[in-house]
């Protein structure tokens, strides 16, 4: 929703995520696997799928480290994903944060684009991230680290679309445990996919001595090598935990011996011999801190209630314990996953009542160090529901701001319903956490709740009832105003109109002063109910208020959304100065605030091209969107890309350059948006009038038929665009008895509601279709109404771009007009109008064609080409050339389908 | 739904904690069977998930009746925080 206010700090991205991990020291050089992962340049995907512990992150970063050597510049871009991934919005917010480390300005539009608190395709997300990412020389590889934690399918839709989509420059690199859910027998078959796979990875017996003797030291011979390697099957996590059992024993065969001859779970039999032989306080330390997934010195420390926490991570490292560095600093460190999940199913065994307590000095260390997300898993965890449900309310108000709605979301359905049924403030956030998502699915339960406790403060005259908990004061002070926009909410999620206007009216009245939040929600809410119905003056005087508000308490970014939409009323209304005065003030006030053009000025420009648009004013028109232009695709709000290819399209059929205008109206629709606003004027609608223009009727006639628009409709506001664009179509056909009945209607609906911009429109259809019946007292007085209408607000381009009918009306109008200064206007501005082929000619040919022209000219408006005509004709392909060349000369045109129109026009 | 989840290769009686206090029993065959109650599919490919992640090839996933009438535990109320 536009008019909600916009977040002032960015999502913090984590480093660590982004971190392109380094090969270790003494790494065995797998060349084979190097060179196949090199023919990825040549695929889409390289996927890398095998268990736990196969060496899968080992090989990639291998690779990595090799990526520079080459004559085609080859650059890399890391992305190690957990279960917060899941999220879409997060994720993609990570994939463009990891192609900037490589493009630091790259998807900028990218970024806040996922900002906006609607549920946005990703398709419009991604075309501006593809577009970013050919900026790069060379080719780019997007690695996304430990895949199989992905579930949701709107990622793994978006992955797909991207698969699909990628320039050829760009691949994706995943390393996952199980092969992901993507199109993988489709790319394997068009040889777009590279695979490696646990067979691939596991140690050869070369491989295995080259690690186990050459990097490790170990003192084997190659019967020894053979039989770890037997026993292992060459799993290098196992390699490794052998490798480490050995180390620093003299018995090493009698190891191997014992090893082989054991058939327990190789892992469980390595770990045991390893962990064993630690001593008690590195034992425990690896079990006590195996709950975290993420360790620093500091956490350790905490988590073990200890002070060698830094000291033992260094040792860790050294000794090659499954340590894994998540930074160049040695800041963070993890375990690899196999061993934090070995570690933590001993600590499970042997001291299960240690667990709740590690979990919550984890939790109480991070929430005393500025990571919410982190200590309120930990509380979970350690099922400690109250601190859980402490940490969730004070972070509902940042969640909310930051565009969080599935971080609360997560958070609050993994409370116990009990712990959320206590707090009023958590009720009221779960209630809104679902409503943000478009589901109504136990809303109205959680808000009654709330307002039982709301009762019960009244009740008890604002003393605390028993029962009921509060940590974040702020937000229970604005609970009823909250409750109040979500009821507005429901409402509008269940269809009850009315009752959304209700309790969003409601909402506005009780809310504090600087309770903007509740301000923004209140009124674009009152908008989604009236808009649709076409109570635009609901809309209007709600959006007003909140617009002056906002100027008031200076936040100019946010006057931006909504100085769109109150213009956007006023243009339908025709009032055009208003509307123009609106943009303006707008822009003055990013000029005194100065600093750079906040987003949405974008969007103010191409609303002035509107204005200068139908003032006739052609020139100015195209200047405004030239600056909005300038302004750059991640100046605009979120329907600018939309909105602005929509008004380029419509200058160039002003233009008369009507194949340009359809490309960039198939553009527009690519990159649309939706938002709440109703959608008054639909691409499809606006494309079928150019191909009006062009004379392919049989396309339009698709396009009704495809948007079950029919001549008997009643016009409702929400599809009067398109019912115009019937009436046109019917007039283009010459079927006038439809068109005349259908403008009728038309007519009475846009007269009731005020909509002066569409009265004009439909007035100046019916004033051409009287001229084609052969009724001109009746189009003069019908266009008299419209000229009258049209002056006080200047009005041009309306009449003028109905082109050479609507110039002889004007002509004919200027003696009786009661608008004579409008009309000079409108035939000055077709004086000065650029050539169209309709309006510069006149009925008839200054030279009449030949007979034989004649039939030339018949069968271009065929499908024929032209050796087709020449055969047809009995006639060298020569003469049909020099034919056609006449005709268009004849005719004042130079194009084949130019010269049909013209004929068909002049009735040849 | 009561399941048999058989792994290739004998598991530590240490294992059954991890694996959501599911019993474990070693076959002569050189495999491990955990056994136990699975509430719902999602439950189901939650465990699934686990023994991926453990590593140890899977070889057969199998569907029981249950041996005796267990009576349905009743809702509670509070949801156990999963890792």
């Amino acid at each position: 929703m536009r008019a909600q206010p916009q977040p002032v700090i960015p999502v913090t991205v984590l480093e660590t995520k982004l971190f392109v991990p380094r090969p270790r020291p003494g790494q065995v050089a797998r060349s084979r696997l190097v060179e196949r992962l090199d023919r990825g340049a040549e695929a889409r995907l390289v996927l890398v799928s095998a268990p736990a512990g196969f060496g899968k992150t080992t090989i990639l970063t291998e690779w990595l480290s090799r990526l520079g050597a080459g004559a085609r510049p080859r650059h890399a871009a890391w992305l190690s994903l957990d279960r917060g991934d899941n999220d879409p919005a997060h994720f993609w917010t990570y994939v463009v944060a990891g192609l900037r480390t490589l493009v630091p300005d790259s998807g900028a539009s990218a970024l806040e684009l996922l900002r906006t608190p609607q549920a946005l395709p990703v398709e419009a997300v991604l075309t501006t991230l593809i577009n970013g990412v050919g900026a790069v020389d060379g080719d780019v590889f997007l690695v996304l680290d430990d895949y199989h934690v992905i579930e949701s399918r709107d990622v793994h839709e978006g992955m797909t679309f991207l698969l699909d989509h990628l320039p050829p420059s760009l691949h994706v690199v995943i390393a996952s445990r199980s092969d992901p859910p993507l199109p993988l027998a489709r790319l394997r078959a068009r040889g777009d996919l590279v695979e490696v796979r646990a067979a691939d990875l596991r140690f050869t017996p070369d491989e295995a001595s080259a690690y186990l003797v050459g990097s490790m030291g170990l003192p084997l011979d190659r019967p020894d090598v053979e039989a770890l390697e037997g026993r292992t099957e060459g799993w290098i996590a196992a390699l490794q935990l052998a490798a480490l059992s050995m180390q620093g024993r003299d018995d090493a065969a009698e190891f191997i011996a014992g090893f082989a001859g054991d058939d327990r779970y190789v892992v469980d039999y390595l770990v045991e011999e390893v962990v064993q032989r630690l001593p008690r306080e590195v034992h425990d330390f690896l079990l006590e801190t195996s709950v975290l997934s993420r360790l620093g010195p500091a956490l350790c420390d905490a988590v073990t209630d200890s002070t060698s926490g830094r000291a033992r991570l260094q040792d860790l490292e050294r000794g090659n314990l499954f340590l894994v560095p998540l930074d160049d600093q040695r800041r963070w460190f993890r375990y690899h996953h196999l061993f934090a999940d070995l570690l933590q199913a001993r600590l499970l065994d042997e001291r299960p009542e240690l667990v709740p307590k590690l979990h919550l000095r984890a939790s109480r260390w991070f929430g005393d160090n500025g990571e919410p997300a982190e200590a309120i898993r930990h509380a979970l965890l350690g099922g400690d529901a109250a601190r859980a449900g402490d940490l969730v309310e004070v972070h509902v108000a940042d969640t909310r701001r930051d565009r969080q709605e599935a971080l609360l979301r997560g958070w609050l359905e993994a409370l116990p319903a009990d712990e959320v049924r206590r707090r009023p403030v958590l009720c009221n956030a779960l209630a809104g956490a679902r409503l943000a998502t478009a589901e109504v699915e136990g809303v109205d339960g959680w808000l009654l709740e709330a307002e039982r406790w709301l009762e019960e403060m009244r009740r008890h005259d604002g003393a605390r009832p028993d029962g009921m908990v509060v940590t974040n004061e702020d937000e229970l002070a604005r609970l009823e105003t909250g409750v109040a926009v979500h009821r507005a909410g429901l409402s509008l999620g269940l269809g009850d109109l009315e009752a959304t206007v209700e309790h969003a009216r409601r909402a506005l009245s009780l809310r504090a002063e600087d309770d903007l939040i509740a301000l923004g929600a209140g009124t674009a809410l009152v908008g989604l109910a009236a808009w649709p119905t076409g109570d635009l003056e609901t809309t209007h005087t709600a959006y007003v208020e909140c617009l002056r508000t906002f100027e008031q308490a200076g936040h100019v970014a946010d006057v931006m959304g909504i100085a769109l939409t109150v213009a956007d009323l006023e243009l339908t209304w025709g009032r055009l100065g208003q509307a123009l005065r609106t943009y303006e003030r707008a822009l003055e006030l990013v000029a005194a605030q100065g600093g750079g053009p906040p987003r949405g000025t974008a969007d103010m420009y191409v609303g002035i091209s509107a204005v200068h648009h139908a003032r006739g004013d052609l020139g100015s028109a195209r200047e405004a969107l030239r600056r909005a232009e300038q302004l750059g695709e991640a100046n605009g709000l979120p329907q600018n890309p939309y909105r602005w290819r929509v008004a380029m399209a419509r200058q160039l059929d002003a233009d008369g350059d009507l194949d340009a205008a359809l490309d960039l109206l198939d553009e527009a629709e690519r990159v649309y948006v939706g938002d709440f606003s109703p959608r008054v004027r639909p691409v499809p609608s606006v494309r079928a009038r150019v191909w009006i223009r062009q004379g392919r009727l049989d396309e339009v006639r698709g396009w009704a038929r495809d948007e079950r628009l029919t001549a008997d409709d009643e016009p409702t506001y929400l599809r009067e665009h398109e019912h115009v664009t019937l009436a046109r179509a019917l007039l283009a056909e010459g079927a006038l008895d439809d068109a005349e009945v259908l403008l009728g209607r038309l007519l009475a609906a846009a007269d009731a509601g005020g909509r002066t911009t569409t009265l004009i429109e439909v007035l100046v259809l019916q004033s051409l279709v009287a001229q084609r019946r052969g009724r001109p007292a009746d189009a003069l007085a019908v266009l008299d109404r419209a000229l009258e209408l049209a002056e006080p607000e200047g009005h041009v381009q309306v009449f003028v771009a109905e082109g050479r009918a609507m110039l002889d009306l004007l002509e004919a109008a200027q003696a009786r007009a009661s608008a004579p200064g409008h009309v000079r206007r409108l035939l000055a501005a077709y004086g000065g109008a650029p050539p169209e082929p309709r309006q510069a000619s006149s009925t008839t040919l200054v030279e009449p064609l030949s007979e034989r022209e004649h039939e030339v000219l018949r069968l271009l408006a065929t499908d024929l080409s032209g050796p087709e005509i020449a055969r047809r004709l009995v006639v060298s392909l020569n003469t049909v050339r020099t034919h056609t060349k006449n005709v268009y000369a004849k005719l004042g045109v130079n194009s084949r389908r130019a010269a049909v129109r013209r004929a068909e026009e002049l009735g040849l | 739904m009561h399941y048999e989840i058989r792994l290739k290769g004998r598991l530590a009686p240490r294992w059954a904690a991890w694996f959501d206090d599911f019993t474990l029993t070693h076959e002569d065959d050189g495999t491990t069977v955990i056994r136990g109650e699975v509430v719902d599919q999602s439950a189901l490919h939650g465990l699934l998930q686990k023994v991926r992640d453990v590593g140890v090839p899977l070889v057969s996933v199998v569907r029981v009746a249950a041996d005796e009438e267990r009576p349905t535990p009743p809702s509670t109320t509070s949801r156990k925080a999963r890792p």
